[in-house]
């Protein structure tokens, strides 16, 4: 669910990339579905099409140093958003359990 | 500090706020009538061609999955139904009816950003809950209605409350009825009311801070629960922004399990961006 995808300047698209999502042109036509391996003639037509950028699937294995920095920066403002409820308080019930989701769904089940 | 103010010194500056278009609040008035005349109705809305471009391109946008691209407010009518038409209609004449009034402190933006993800978080909770997912959209989008009515009626008291808001880190209810001596969702049915809402859309707006007050009815427990998650998932990125108390109540009458609520945080950023886009042009 986090961004596995890259958008580029078609210049910066080189041929063996994987299109993230469906291309569409400027009348919604789709040009290509997605998961399409783009080729260098199909790169030379989009260009013909007017395209200028597109999303492609980002497969570089991610930082990790960056990775864990980021998962700080999500507890950490979660725990700002929460600042006015305790999580040690059981009538809070509602709000713990919501607190608890959302650092799940933003970093992952180990963490919650 | 300053005199407290009373609901009737609300009620009396009403008709000081802008109006919406004619149209629209024929539609608000209507609201019990099925049997509208829709052709009448369809040519009234498009002789306000921003108001008809706004309604099209939310009844074009993912929010409906519609197959087709729809081109006039009779054809929207026809695939999505009067009733969703309708609070289409309403919502894109609301979000462009309060103009910017010199409140300091006071962001129209960021207010529009919280209650545009608000619908489309509770029109997702709706569907998931199967309750009436246009009146959830249309009330989340209200839900707040009243600081409006506030910052518009009386801005100079209302910086007050912002100041009295960041200074003591509370949240907005407390710096309202700290400051003012009444807060945003009196104001909201004081604008209810003067607005010919529905009773639905009454209860959700008075009950979406105590939804568990009994018959403050189910529509408040959405709105009340799609709030909370709004404010959680940070959507509109304010810096010190509060989760606000989660009324186990409401919670509980959702009933809905974790993997469900993980796909409504998905689904509500991706929808939250997309009706932003249009709305907030």
């Amino acid at each position: 669910m986090t961004g596995t995808y890259r958008h580029l300047p078609l210049a910066k698209v080189e041929p063996g990339m994987v299109l993230s999502d469906e291309l569409l042109d400027k009348h919604g036509q789709v040009l290509l579905p997605a998961g399409a391996q783009l080729t260098e003639r199909m790169l030379e037509r989009l260009h013909d099409h007017g395209i200028e950028s597109l999303a492609v699937v980002d497969d570089t294995p991610p930082d990790p140093a960056q990775t864990a920095a980021e998962r700080e920066a999500h507890l950490a403002r979660i725990g700002v958003l929460f600042r006015r409820h305790d999580p040690a308080n059981g009538e809070d019930s509602a709000a713990n359990t919501l607190r608890k989701l959302v650092t799940e769904f933003r970093v992952g089940k180990e963490a919650a | 500090m300053s005199e407290q103010l009373s609901y009737d010194d609300v009620v009396k500056n009403l008709d000081d706020l802008p109006s919406l278009p004619a149209v629209v609040m024929e539609l608000l008035n209507s609201v019990d009538q099925e049997e509208i005349d829709i052709a009448v109705l369809a040519k009234k809305v498009s002789h306000d061609q921003a108001l008809t471009a706004k309604t099209l391109r939310l009844a074009n946008s993912s929010l409906f999955g519609l197959q087709v691209k729809v081109t006039t407010i009779q054809q929207a009518i026809t695939f999505l139904g009067f009733q969703s038409t309708r609070n289409l209609i309403t919502a894109a004449a609301v979000t462009g009816c309060f103009a910017d009034k010199l409140c300091p402190g006071f962001d129209h933006g960021q207010f529009w950003r919280h209650s545009i993800a608000t619908a489309a978080c509770a029109k997702v909770l709706a569907r998931h809950v199967r309750f009436n997912q246009d009146y959830a959209f249309t009330a989340g989008l209200l839900h707040d209605i009243g600081r409006l009515v506030l910052v518009s009626t009386f801005p100079e008291l209302y910086a007050e409350v912002i100041a009295y808001q960041k200074e003591n880190d509370c949240y907005t209810l407390e710096a309202e009825r700290a400051v003012l001596g009444i807060d945003h969702v009196e104001a909201g049915l004081a604008l209810a009311e003067h607005w010919n809402f529905s009773d639905t859309m009454r209860l959700a707006i008075a009950g979406h801070h105590e939804p568990g007050t009994p018959g403050a009815g189910f529509l408040a427990a959405i709105v009340h629960v799609a709030d909370a998650v709004v404010h959680a998932l940070d959507l509109v990125q304010k810096p010190d922004d509060l989760v606000p108390s989660v009324s186990p109540i409401a919670w509980k009458a959702l009933n809905l399990g974790e993997d469900t609520f993980l796909h409504l945080f998905r689904e509500t950023e991706l929808q939250y961006e997309e009706i932003a886009m249009v709305l907030m042009a």
